[in-house]
Protein backbone atom coordinates (compact mmCIF):
# COMPACT_ATOMS: atom_id res chain seq x y z
CA UNK A 1 0.00 0.00 0.00
CA UNK A 2 1.28 3.55 -0.63
CA UNK A 3 0.79 6.51 1.03
CA UNK A 4 1.65 10.22 -0.51
CA UNK A 5 3.12 13.33 1.59
CA UNK A 6 -0.16 14.25 2.25
CA UNK A 7 -1.17 11.19 3.89
CA UNK A 8 1.71 10.67 5.88
CA UNK A 9 1.41 14.75 7.04
CA UNK A 10 -2.09 14.21 7.92
CA UNK A 11 -0.85 11.09 10.11
CA UNK A 12 1.97 13.48 11.94
CA UNK A 13 -0.64 15.82 12.38
CA UNK A 14 -3.45 13.28 14.16
CA UNK A 15 -5.97 14.14 11.27
CA UNK A 16 -6.74 10.32 10.20
CA UNK A 17 -9.42 8.06 11.33
CA UNK A 18 -7.94 5.20 13.67
CA UNK A 19 -7.95 2.31 10.54
CA UNK A 20 -5.45 4.26 8.33
CA UNK A 21 -3.25 5.45 11.24
CA UNK A 22 -3.02 1.82 12.04
CA UNK A 23 -2.51 0.96 8.48
CA UNK A 24 0.63 3.64 8.07
CA UNK A 25 2.01 2.48 11.89
CA UNK A 26 1.86 -1.24 10.31
CA UNK A 27 3.70 -0.23 7.03
CA UNK A 28 6.31 1.55 9.18
CA UNK A 29 6.70 -1.71 11.17
CA UNK A 30 7.71 -3.90 7.50
CA UNK A 31 9.12 -1.05 5.51
CA UNK A 32 12.28 0.73 6.65
CA UNK A 33 12.15 3.23 3.39
CA UNK A 34 8.35 4.63 4.55
CA UNK A 35 9.89 4.83 8.38
CA UNK A 36 12.54 7.07 7.12
CA UNK A 37 10.31 8.76 4.66
CA UNK A 38 7.59 9.38 7.49
CA UNK A 39 10.39 10.51 10.28
CA UNK A 40 11.60 13.56 7.23
CA UNK A 41 7.87 14.95 7.30
CA UNK A 42 7.86 14.98 11.13
CA UNK A 43 7.00 18.91 11.77
CA UNK A 44 7.47 19.01 15.33
CA UNK A 45 10.50 16.65 15.77
CA UNK A 46 12.89 19.18 14.31
CA UNK A 47 11.13 22.05 16.90
CA UNK A 48 11.96 19.68 20.17
CA UNK A 49 15.35 19.04 19.29
CA UNK A 50 16.25 22.66 18.44
CA UNK A 51 14.71 23.47 22.45
CA UNK A 52 16.92 20.51 23.22
CA UNK A 53 20.66 20.50 21.70
CA UNK A 54 21.89 23.28 24.23
CA UNK A 55 20.35 20.43 27.36
CA UNK A 56 22.61 20.60 29.13
CA UNK A 57 24.90 23.48 28.37
CA UNK A 58 27.60 22.02 29.41
CA UNK A 59 29.40 18.70 29.55
CA UNK A 60 28.32 17.26 32.62
CA UNK A 61 30.75 15.79 34.96
CA UNK A 62 31.45 12.64 36.09
CA UNK A 63 33.97 10.94 38.31
CA UNK A 64 35.61 7.68 36.92
CA UNK A 65 38.10 5.33 38.40
CA UNK A 66 41.53 5.74 36.75
CA UNK A 67 41.71 3.49 34.05
CA UNK A 68 44.52 0.87 34.24
CA UNK A 69 47.06 1.30 33.05
CA UNK A 70 47.09 4.46 34.84
CA UNK A 71 47.09 7.15 32.60
CA UNK A 72 49.38 9.73 31.90
CA UNK A 73 49.06 13.22 32.14
CA UNK A 74 52.22 13.90 29.37
CA UNK A 75 55.34 12.27 28.16
CA UNK A 76 57.85 12.00 30.33
CA UNK A 77 61.42 10.76 30.27
CA UNK A 78 59.95 7.71 32.20
CA UNK A 79 57.55 7.24 29.81
CA UNK A 80 57.61 3.47 28.44
CA UNK A 81 56.70 2.75 25.09
CA UNK A 82 54.16 0.58 26.67
CA UNK A 83 52.44 3.35 27.92
CA UNK A 84 53.12 5.49 25.17
CA UNK A 85 51.78 2.86 23.16
CA UNK A 86 48.23 2.69 25.61
CA UNK A 87 47.73 6.83 25.36
CA UNK A 88 48.42 6.39 21.59
CA UNK A 89 45.69 3.44 21.08
CA UNK A 90 43.39 5.39 24.09
CA UNK A 91 43.50 8.80 22.01
CA UNK A 92 42.86 6.82 18.76
CA UNK A 93 39.81 5.15 20.04
CA UNK A 94 38.24 8.07 21.12
CA UNK A 95 38.99 9.30 17.61
CA UNK A 96 36.80 6.61 16.33
CA UNK A 97 34.07 6.59 18.53
CA UNK A 98 33.92 10.65 17.83
CA UNK A 99 34.16 9.68 14.04
CA UNK A 100 31.38 7.30 14.78
CA UNK A 101 29.18 9.70 16.21
CA UNK A 102 30.05 12.17 13.26
CA UNK A 103 28.23 9.49 11.04
CA UNK A 104 25.61 8.86 13.08
CA UNK A 105 22.75 9.70 11.20
CA UNK A 106 21.48 11.89 13.77
CA UNK A 107 24.03 15.18 13.15
CA UNK A 108 22.78 15.32 9.06
CA UNK A 109 22.85 18.24 7.48
CA UNK A 110 19.83 19.08 5.87
CA UNK A 111 20.95 18.81 2.03
CA UNK A 112 21.77 15.10 3.45
CA UNK A 113 18.20 14.98 4.67
CA UNK A 114 16.76 16.65 1.81
CA UNK A 115 18.31 14.21 -0.07
CA UNK A 116 17.52 11.37 1.04
CA UNK A 117 13.93 12.77 1.00
CA UNK A 118 14.18 12.98 -2.62
CA UNK A 119 16.02 9.67 -3.38
CA UNK A 120 12.65 8.03 -2.44
CA UNK A 121 10.36 10.04 -5.35
CA UNK A 122 9.42 8.01 -7.94
CA UNK A 123 8.36 9.20 -11.33
CA UNK A 124 4.45 7.52 -10.12
CA UNK A 125 5.05 10.23 -7.27
CA UNK A 126 5.37 13.20 -9.53
CA UNK A 127 2.77 11.65 -11.71
CA UNK A 128 0.39 11.93 -9.35
CA UNK A 129 1.26 15.60 -8.30
CA UNK A 130 -1.76 18.71 -9.29
CA UNK A 131 0.61 21.10 -11.44
CA UNK A 132 -2.22 23.43 -12.07
CA UNK A 133 -1.63 27.14 -11.95
CA UNK A 134 -4.65 27.07 -9.29
CA UNK A 135 -2.57 24.47 -7.30
CA UNK A 136 1.10 26.22 -7.78
CA UNK A 137 -0.03 29.70 -6.78
CA UNK A 138 -1.30 28.81 -3.38
CA UNK A 139 1.52 26.26 -3.20
CA UNK A 140 4.16 29.07 -3.95
CA UNK A 141 2.53 32.04 -2.04
CA UNK A 142 2.62 29.76 1.49
CA UNK A 143 6.14 28.52 0.34
CA UNK A 144 7.33 32.32 -0.24
CA UNK A 145 6.19 33.66 2.95
CA UNK A 146 7.68 30.55 4.80
CA UNK A 147 10.77 31.62 3.39
CA UNK A 148 10.69 35.10 3.69
CA UNK A 149 12.17 35.55 -0.02
CA UNK A 150 11.02 35.06 -3.69
CA UNK A 151 11.11 31.50 -5.51
CA UNK A 152 11.54 32.72 -9.30
CA UNK A 153 8.25 31.20 -10.32
CA UNK A 154 9.03 32.33 -13.33
CA UNK A 155 12.41 30.88 -13.80
CA UNK A 156 11.40 27.88 -12.27
CA UNK A 157 8.39 27.54 -14.59
CA UNK A 158 11.36 28.28 -17.56
CA UNK A 159 13.77 25.85 -16.56
CA UNK A 160 14.45 23.81 -20.03
CA UNK A 161 13.81 20.17 -20.23
CA UNK A 162 11.98 20.72 -17.11
CA UNK A 163 8.03 20.47 -15.76
CA UNK A 164 7.41 22.49 -12.84
CA UNK A 165 5.11 20.05 -10.52
CA UNK A 166 4.93 21.30 -6.91
CA UNK A 167 6.22 23.63 -4.54
CA UNK A 168 6.43 21.80 -0.84
CA UNK A 169 6.78 22.84 3.04
CA UNK A 170 9.06 20.92 4.83
CA UNK A 171 11.12 21.87 8.08
CA UNK A 172 14.83 21.26 9.36
CA UNK A 173 15.50 21.48 12.70
CA UNK A 174 12.78 24.18 12.84
CA UNK A 175 14.20 26.11 9.87
CA UNK A 176 11.30 26.46 6.80
CA UNK A 177 12.83 24.21 3.72
CA UNK A 178 11.51 24.04 0.41
CA UNK A 179 10.95 21.87 -2.47
CA UNK A 180 10.35 22.03 -5.74
CA UNK A 181 9.50 19.32 -7.52
CA UNK A 182 9.98 19.32 -10.99
CA UNK A 183 9.82 16.31 -13.89
CA UNK A 184 12.29 15.45 -16.98
CA UNK A 185 11.17 14.53 -20.18
CA UNK A 186 11.01 10.86 -19.55
CA UNK A 187 8.82 11.91 -15.94
CA UNK A 188 11.70 11.27 -13.73
CA UNK A 189 11.61 13.16 -10.46
CA UNK A 190 14.17 16.38 -9.59
CA UNK A 191 14.11 18.57 -7.00
CA UNK A 192 15.38 22.50 -6.53
CA UNK A 193 15.17 23.34 -2.37
CA UNK A 194 15.57 26.41 -0.77
CA UNK A 195 16.37 26.36 3.24
CA UNK A 196 16.56 29.73 5.27
CA UNK A 197 19.63 29.40 7.44
CA UNK A 198 19.44 32.61 9.31
CA UNK A 199 21.50 36.26 8.44
CA UNK A 200 25.06 34.87 9.85
CA UNK A 201 24.86 31.76 8.06
CA UNK A 202 27.94 31.43 5.58
CA UNK A 203 28.27 31.80 1.87
CA UNK A 204 29.32 28.38 -0.14
CA UNK A 205 30.61 28.55 -3.38
CA UNK A 206 28.76 25.41 -5.93
CA UNK A 207 29.76 21.77 -4.39
CA UNK A 208 28.91 18.83 -6.37
CA UNK A 209 28.33 15.95 -4.66
CA UNK A 210 26.73 12.36 -5.21
CA UNK A 211 23.90 12.36 -2.34
CA UNK A 212 22.23 9.47 -1.61
CA UNK A 213 22.73 8.11 -5.06
CA UNK A 214 20.83 11.65 -6.67
CA UNK A 215 23.65 14.10 -8.40
CA UNK A 216 23.43 17.26 -6.12
CA UNK A 217 24.97 20.45 -6.45
CA UNK A 218 24.48 22.95 -3.37
CA UNK A 219 25.59 26.47 -2.87
CA UNK A 220 24.17 29.19 0.15
CA UNK A 221 24.67 32.85 -0.13
CA UNK A 222 22.59 35.82 1.80
CA UNK A 223 21.62 33.39 4.67
CA UNK A 224 19.44 30.77 2.06
CA UNK A 225 20.68 27.44 1.35
CA UNK A 226 20.22 25.79 -2.11
CA UNK A 227 20.79 22.44 -3.57
CA UNK A 228 19.74 21.31 -6.85
CA UNK A 229 19.17 17.40 -7.47
CA UNK A 230 18.88 15.38 -10.27
CA UNK A 231 17.00 12.01 -11.20
CA UNK A 232 20.33 9.47 -10.33
CA UNK A 233 23.96 9.62 -9.73
CA UNK A 234 24.77 11.08 -13.25
CA UNK A 235 21.82 13.32 -13.67
CA UNK A 236 23.71 16.44 -15.87
CA UNK A 237 23.04 19.70 -13.53
CA UNK A 238 24.70 22.26 -15.08
CA UNK A 239 22.72 23.54 -17.59
CA UNK A 240 19.89 24.52 -14.94
CA UNK A 241 22.25 25.23 -12.41
CA UNK A 242 23.43 28.36 -13.69
CA UNK A 243 20.07 29.53 -14.39
CA UNK A 244 19.46 29.06 -10.81
CA UNK A 245 22.73 30.35 -8.87
CA UNK A 246 21.96 33.39 -11.39
CA UNK A 247 18.38 34.33 -10.43
CA UNK A 248 18.87 33.36 -7.06
CA UNK A 249 22.07 35.94 -6.39
CA UNK A 250 20.58 38.76 -4.25
CA UNK B 1 44.29 -8.80 27.26
CA UNK B 2 44.52 -7.08 24.49
CA UNK B 3 40.60 -6.78 24.36
CA UNK B 4 39.91 -6.19 27.69
CA UNK B 5 42.30 -2.87 27.54
CA UNK B 6 39.98 -1.63 24.30
CA UNK B 7 36.87 -2.25 25.22
CA UNK B 8 37.67 -0.34 28.63
CA UNK B 9 38.88 2.44 26.48
CA UNK B 10 36.19 2.28 23.46
CA UNK B 11 33.60 2.75 26.84
CA UNK B 12 35.58 5.27 28.49
CA UNK B 13 35.26 6.83 24.64
CA UNK B 14 31.59 6.50 24.27
CA UNK B 15 30.88 8.24 27.78
CA UNK B 16 33.17 11.06 26.84
CA UNK B 17 31.69 11.33 23.65
CA UNK B 18 27.48 10.96 24.90
CA UNK B 19 27.59 12.08 27.99
CA UNK B 20 25.31 14.94 27.59
CA UNK B 21 23.12 12.83 25.35
CA UNK B 22 22.66 10.53 28.41
CA UNK B 23 21.94 13.12 30.88
CA UNK B 24 19.03 14.52 28.90
CA UNK B 25 17.86 10.78 28.65
CA UNK B 26 18.19 10.65 32.31
CA UNK B 27 16.61 14.18 32.36
CA UNK B 28 13.45 12.70 30.26
CA UNK B 29 13.13 9.90 32.55
CA UNK B 30 13.56 11.40 35.95
CA UNK B 31 12.52 14.90 35.22
CA UNK B 32 15.23 16.24 37.69
CA UNK B 33 18.63 17.51 36.81
CA UNK B 34 20.02 16.70 40.63
CA UNK B 35 18.84 12.44 39.20
CA UNK B 36 19.85 13.12 36.14
CA UNK B 37 23.44 13.95 37.45
CA UNK B 38 22.93 10.97 39.62
CA UNK B 39 22.20 8.48 37.02
CA UNK B 40 24.46 9.55 34.39
CA UNK B 41 27.26 8.70 37.40
CA UNK B 42 25.54 5.79 37.69
CA UNK B 43 25.09 4.92 34.23
CA UNK B 44 28.79 5.40 33.41
CA UNK B 45 30.12 3.27 36.42
CA UNK B 46 28.45 0.28 35.37
CA UNK B 47 29.14 1.42 31.65
CA UNK B 48 32.61 0.65 32.80
CA UNK B 49 32.32 -2.62 34.87
CA UNK B 50 30.85 -4.38 31.86
CA UNK B 51 33.13 -3.15 29.60
CA UNK B 52 33.61 -6.59 28.51
CA UNK B 53 29.91 -7.08 27.40
CA UNK B 54 30.89 -4.96 24.40
CA UNK B 55 32.06 -6.79 21.21
CA UNK B 56 31.59 -3.85 18.97
CA UNK B 57 31.75 -0.34 19.29
CA UNK B 58 29.75 0.61 16.60
CA UNK B 59 26.39 1.12 19.08
CA UNK B 60 27.99 1.97 22.61
CA UNK B 61 25.29 5.03 22.36
CA UNK B 62 22.36 3.04 22.49
CA UNK B 63 24.22 0.48 25.04
CA UNK B 64 24.60 3.32 27.29
CA UNK B 65 20.92 4.59 26.90
CA UNK B 66 19.79 1.11 27.46
CA UNK B 67 21.88 1.00 30.77
CA UNK B 68 20.48 3.92 32.19
CA UNK B 69 17.18 3.08 32.12
CA UNK B 70 17.52 -0.49 33.49
CA UNK B 71 19.37 1.73 36.57
CA UNK B 72 16.56 4.05 36.29
CA UNK B 73 13.68 1.71 36.60
CA UNK B 74 15.33 -1.01 38.80
CA UNK B 75 17.63 1.41 41.31
CA UNK B 76 16.58 5.02 41.37
CA UNK B 77 12.61 5.02 40.17
CA UNK B 78 11.51 3.61 43.72
CA UNK B 79 13.81 5.84 45.66
CA UNK B 80 12.43 8.68 43.65
CA UNK B 81 9.05 7.76 44.09
CA UNK B 82 7.40 11.31 45.10
CA UNK B 83 9.20 12.71 42.06
CA UNK B 84 8.38 10.46 39.35
CA UNK B 85 4.73 9.45 40.87
CA UNK B 86 3.81 13.66 40.96
CA UNK B 87 5.25 14.15 37.61
CA UNK B 88 4.56 17.46 37.87
CA UNK B 89 8.16 17.63 37.41
CA UNK B 90 9.10 21.47 37.76
CA UNK B 91 10.15 21.97 34.22
CA UNK B 92 14.20 23.03 34.75
CA UNK B 93 13.92 26.15 32.46
CA UNK B 94 16.91 27.66 33.55
CA UNK B 95 18.91 24.56 31.91
CA UNK B 96 17.85 26.53 28.08
CA UNK B 97 20.79 28.01 27.08
CA UNK B 98 20.88 31.84 27.33
CA UNK B 99 22.90 31.99 24.51
CA UNK B 100 20.26 32.42 21.70
CA UNK B 101 18.41 35.47 21.08
CA UNK B 102 15.25 36.13 23.53
CA UNK B 103 12.60 35.06 21.01
CA UNK B 104 14.52 31.63 20.64
CA UNK B 105 15.08 31.08 23.94
CA UNK B 106 11.04 31.61 24.88
CA UNK B 107 9.96 29.54 22.43
CA UNK B 108 12.57 26.69 23.17
CA UNK B 109 11.82 26.95 26.97
CA UNK B 110 8.11 26.66 25.84
CA UNK B 111 8.53 23.46 24.02
CA UNK B 112 10.77 22.28 26.99
CA UNK B 113 8.22 22.77 29.01
CA UNK B 114 5.95 20.83 27.36
CA UNK B 115 8.22 18.10 26.58
CA UNK B 116 8.83 17.77 30.39
CA UNK B 117 5.10 17.70 31.31
CA UNK B 118 4.37 14.62 28.97
CA UNK B 119 4.26 11.36 31.25
CA UNK B 120 7.39 9.47 31.51
CA UNK B 121 6.61 6.91 28.48
CA UNK B 122 6.06 9.58 26.21
CA UNK B 123 8.55 11.71 27.22
CA UNK B 124 11.33 9.04 26.88
CA UNK B 125 10.18 8.65 23.39
CA UNK B 126 10.31 11.71 22.34
CA UNK B 127 14.11 12.10 23.70
CA UNK B 128 14.74 9.33 21.93
CA UNK B 129 13.33 10.09 18.76
CA UNK B 130 12.71 13.52 18.47
CA UNK B 131 16.06 14.61 20.37
CA UNK B 132 18.44 12.18 20.11
CA UNK B 133 17.53 11.15 16.45
CA UNK B 134 16.95 7.81 16.77
CA UNK B 135 15.09 6.02 14.37
CA UNK B 136 11.51 4.25 15.43
CA UNK B 137 13.14 0.97 15.04
CA UNK B 138 16.20 1.73 17.30
CA UNK B 139 13.79 3.81 20.33
CA UNK B 140 12.01 0.22 20.42
CA UNK B 141 15.07 -1.83 20.92
CA UNK B 142 16.17 0.44 23.29
CA UNK B 143 12.99 0.66 25.24
CA UNK B 144 12.11 -3.06 24.63
CA UNK B 145 8.46 -2.33 23.36
CA UNK B 146 7.04 -2.90 19.84
CA UNK B 147 7.40 -0.27 16.75
CA UNK B 148 4.10 0.23 16.91
CA UNK B 149 4.04 1.59 20.30
CA UNK B 150 6.70 3.77 19.77
CA UNK B 151 4.08 5.47 16.71
CA UNK B 152 1.37 5.71 19.08
CA UNK B 153 3.16 7.15 22.14
CA UNK B 154 4.87 9.77 19.85
CA UNK B 155 1.30 10.52 18.23
CA UNK B 156 0.05 11.01 21.49
CA UNK B 157 2.95 13.37 22.60
CA UNK B 158 2.70 15.00 18.88
CA UNK B 159 -0.91 15.99 20.13
CA UNK B 160 -0.05 17.63 23.08
CA UNK B 161 3.05 19.32 21.95
CA UNK B 162 1.34 21.26 19.02
CA UNK B 163 -0.52 24.00 21.15
CA UNK B 164 3.59 25.07 22.47
CA UNK B 165 5.20 24.57 18.74
CA UNK B 166 2.23 25.11 15.69
CA UNK B 167 4.67 24.99 13.13
CA UNK B 168 3.24 27.41 10.70
CA UNK B 169 1.29 29.89 12.92
CA UNK B 170 3.54 30.37 15.73
CA UNK B 171 6.32 29.95 13.64
CA UNK B 172 4.92 33.10 10.78
CA UNK B 173 3.77 34.76 13.73
CA UNK B 174 7.11 35.17 15.06
CA UNK B 175 9.04 35.87 12.18
CA UNK B 176 6.28 38.36 10.95
CA UNK B 177 7.07 39.79 14.75
CA UNK B 178 2.55 39.69 15.48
Amino acid sequence: MKFSDETLLAYLEGDLDRDTASAIEDAVAEHAELESRLMALDPIAPMVQTAFENVPAKAPVIDLPEPEPAPIAGPSPAMGIGRLLAVAASVSVIAVSATFWATRPEPMGWAEQAAIYQSLYAPETVAALDPSPEALDAQFAQAEEQLGRSLNRDVLETLPGLDLKRAQILSFKGKPLIQVVFADAQGQPLAFCVIRQGPGAPAKNVEHAVLSGLATATWAQDGYGYILMGSDADSPLEGNLDILTTSFAS
Amino acid sequence: MDVDLNSEQAVRGAIQTHSKRVWRFALSLSGASDIADDLLQATCLRALERHHQVTSTARLDSWLMTICRSIWLNEIRSRSVRKAQALSVTPEVELISQDADAETNIFAAEVFTKVMELPEAQRETVMLVFVEGYSYREAADILGVPIGTIMSRLSNARQKLKSAIQPDEAGSDRRSGK
